[in-house]
């Protein structure tokens, strides 16, 4: 491991769509500790619950990994559910493959993933049908000013 | 206005109190998860038919103050227990999101 990085990985559980937030509240906490300022935390956030609704709801668990670099965060899920046939269409606003009964309970609205681009500097999609999709979020933490 | 006299002006089951001393900035409603990850504001309340636990997630993300659950719509113990961990109030009112927004439009809560 390289000492100038900060690196977690968390399990997530696919099962169980009330325990959906205990990755990202582990990421949260971890940012918190290591003095991250707080409006990074906040995108950082919004990203991983996100990304780990994603993780449940489509993927049915995997796993989930913090990286905390000099110049940047990286967050990343992974999971092996049956991956994304058109990344362009799942990117649009609305569009949502999620079952009906996910939809009553709020999730699957079709926003997951523009939000955590809106909340990134830079986003990665690798997806492959019925293997899984990895997402990889990167937020900077210095400005490039 | 502060949190303790918005649900004072209101006729609710408190099922957690909050933190009565906050400001509140305004009010967003609607039952989307992401939607309301995308939209809110910090110190916004929250009105929603959802009951379930990744309610309290969503306000904890967003630093939403308060929850109120409408249509007489009762939490979930999962969801009571956390609002109270995370000191979130959460109140249940009989109206209905349309009726209880508009009368937190006419308290003007946000002034």
């Amino acid at each position: 491991m390289n000492a100038e990085v900060y690196e977690e990985e968390y399990s997530v559980d696919g099962k169980e769509f009330v325990s959906i937030g205990i990755a990202s509240t582990k990421i949260k906490a971890a940012l918190k500790m290591l003095g991250i300022p707080s409006d990074l935390i906040r995108r950082a956030s919004i990203v991983a619950y996100e990304a780990e609704m994603n993780v449940v709801i489509h993927g049915g668990g995997g796993l989930m990994k913090l990286e905390v670099h000099p110049d940047f965060i990286q967050i990343v899920a992974r999971d092996e559910g049956p991956g994304i046939p058109d990344i362009s269409k799942a990117m649009q606003e609305g569009f949502s493959t999620a079952t009906e009964k996910i939809r009553e309970m709020g999730f699957g609205a079709g926003m997951g993933l523009p939000n955590i681009k809106r909340n990134s500097d830079r986003m990665e999609i690798i997806s492959e049908v019925e293997k899984g999709t990895e997402i990889r979020v990167a937020i900077d933490l210095r400005n490039k000013d | 206005m502060k949190l303790c006299e918005v649900i004072d002006a209101l006729n609710s089951e408190v099922i957690c109190g909050g933190d009565g001393e906050r400001n509140i900035t305004g009010v967003i409603t609607g039952d989307l998860l992401s939607f309301i990850i995308g939209e809110a504001q910090e110190g916004e309340i929250w009105v929603t038919i959802q009951i379930h636990l990744n309610v309290a997630a969503v306000a904890v993300l967003k630093e939403i103050p308060m929850i109120i659950l409408s249509s007489g719509r009762e939490p979930s113990s999962e969801l009571a227990d956390k609002c109270q961990e995370e000191n979130i109030a959460l109140i249940v009112v009989k109206e209905s999101a349309y009726e209880v927004c508009a009368k937190l439009k006419e308290l003007r809560v946000e002034s």
